[in-house]
């Protein structure tokens, strides 16, 4: 095994007028682990399509992921979808991408538009053979991944896009790859990236999309550590502990919490650096302490990035403020939501005596309940989270 | 001169922001960038009373309505 590690995030729109989608991603493992991501396009729309979707996708990740042959997989869908009393057929499409061991990709592919590859930042034509299974003409490509591949599979409708609206053909593949080359960051996350096309996709549908719509994304990443700190230990004594714990780690240093950061700047013996501009008028300003490398107050900050958080386990809404913004609650959310991987959350017991006034603004004692909420959030998002207290 | 300004949890919430930003512009229109310095600071320890101001070591309470007060009253006649 090696210190890559596979990212993955995926996006869909419905079709107008429909509350269920007809396509359908399934992701097992990922991170450190074998991957095995589905997508899948029911025929139709609606509760059909949805039904379709759901059982292939299922079908597939479990199956393939638990080392069956592909044959076997095809033909247990085949005999399981329900035929639809309408077209008299039964019908998904699919993409199959797997990573093993961290250092082969397989990707097998039916009647879906071809996965995107980019590798460092370029389209990657892989290689693709073609096998037919119970009739399906199956495209299957195995290569060796690389660190910063991205993978970018989607179903037709992202292709159509546009069709017979703003365009005369749709999207197509090829203007697909090409706006993600255009857009390409290497530190972008898999989310983000399939929430740049997807809104595009909606851009183009003028909000009204014709078509179920799926883009899922895998991106082969480098492990990254963030470690951040908020609230002071509850015993005194314990802050040079605590300290030397915190500073030993590698990866980024983040520090939230004026109290916190003054414990830091005692240690560290340096000044404590504020600035005064606000980014974003909801979040106070973050500060400098040379050695760290992010100051932020605690608590409106971190309840700002588990705002951020939760929309971009859902529908990612607000990513675009985040992505760009300077703000302390934005940089976290960077840092935490884009380059990490691994995150420690430090977490301080202390009551700080100036906030125990049932006068103040807001109770204080949320804070807990934030980092908690949060870290199930990053959980989510596929990262390792480990919480201590103190 | 220094004039800082609690940037911290409490103070933010009852108005830090709209007291530097008042602070900021009255510096400007009375032309004192050269004397007068403005920073940030993370609570001061007395959040009943925010927000925390301290000016030449002496703290006040302010809130942004009594912002231009504090100016007129403590700040101009000290330069």
């Amino acid at each position: 095994m090696n210190d890559l590690w596979i990212e993955t995030g995926w996006l869909s729109l419905n079709h107008v007028g429909e509350t269920l989608c007809g396509d359908k991603v399934e992701v097992f493992g990922g991170g450190d682990e074998d991957l095995t991501l589905v997508l899948a396009d029911g025929l139709g729309s609606g509760v059909k399509a949805n039904i379709l979707s759901t059982l292939t996708s299922k079908i597939l990740c479990t199956m393939i992921s638990g080392g069956i042959p592909l044959e076997d997989c095809v033909a247990t869908i085949a005999s399981t979808l329900p035929v639809c009393s309408v077209r008299q057929v039964a019908y998904s499409t699919f993409t199959i991408l797997q990573i093993k061991n961290n250092e082969t990709a397989h990707i097998i592919q039916f009647d879906n538009p071809a996965t995107i590859v980019l590798r460092k930042g370029e389209v990657f034509n892989y290689p693709r053979t073609t096998r037919v299974i119970a009739g399906k003409t199956i495209w299957e490509s195995v290569f060796p991944i690389e660190v910063d591949d991205l993978f970018i599979a989607m179903s037709d409708g992202a292709e159509w896009a546009g069709v017979g609206m703003t365009m005369n053909f749709g999207w197509t593949r090829d203007s697909i790859a090409d706006y993600v080359m255009a857009n390409y960051l290497p530190e972008n996350s898999a989310k983000s990236t399939a929430s740049l096309v997807i809104d595009e996709c909606d851009r183009l549908y003028g909000g009204r999309p014709g078509d179920d719509t799926t883009i899922a994304v895998a991106r082969v990443r480098n492990r990254h550590t963030v470690n951040l700190i908020v609230g002071p230990p509850e015993n005194r004594e314990d802050d040079e502990k605590v300290m030397n714990l915190f500073f030993g780690k590698n990866g980024t240093k983040i520090v939230c919490g004026g109290t916190t950061s003054n414990v830091v700047s005692r240690y560290l013996h340096q000044p404590i650096i504020a600035e005064l501009s606000y980014p974003d008028p909801e979040v106070p300003p973050i500060s400098r302490i040379k050695g760290v490398d992010l100051t932020t107050e605690g608590v409106i900050t971190l309840a700002k990035v588990l705002k951020y958080a939760e929309d971009f386990n859902d529908q990612a809404k607000l990513a675009h403020i985040w992505i760009t913004q300077k703000d302390g609650a934005s940089l976290i959310a960077r840092e935490l939501f884009e380059n990490a991987t691994d995150v420690n959350f430090y977490v301080g017991r202390a009551i700080n005596p100036a906030h125990q006034n049932p006068n103040l603004p807001i109770n204080f004692a949320i804070k807990q309940q934030i980092v908690t909420n949060l870290a199930e959030c990053l959980e989510k998002m596929g990262k390792h989270i480990r919480l201590s207290y103190f | 001169m220094k004039i800082t300004i609690c940037i911290g949890s409490s103070c933010h919430l009852k108005g830090s922001r709209q007291i530097v930003e008042e602070l900021q512009r009255l510096v400007k229109e009375n032309q004192l960038e050269d004397k007068v310095e403005l920073a940030g600071q993370f609570c001061m320890g007395n959040c009943q009373n925010g927000v925390c101001v301290t000016l030449d070591g002496d703290t006040f309470s302010l809130t942004p309505e009594t912002t231009r007060a504090f100016f007129e009253k403590d700040v101009l006649p000290r330069l």
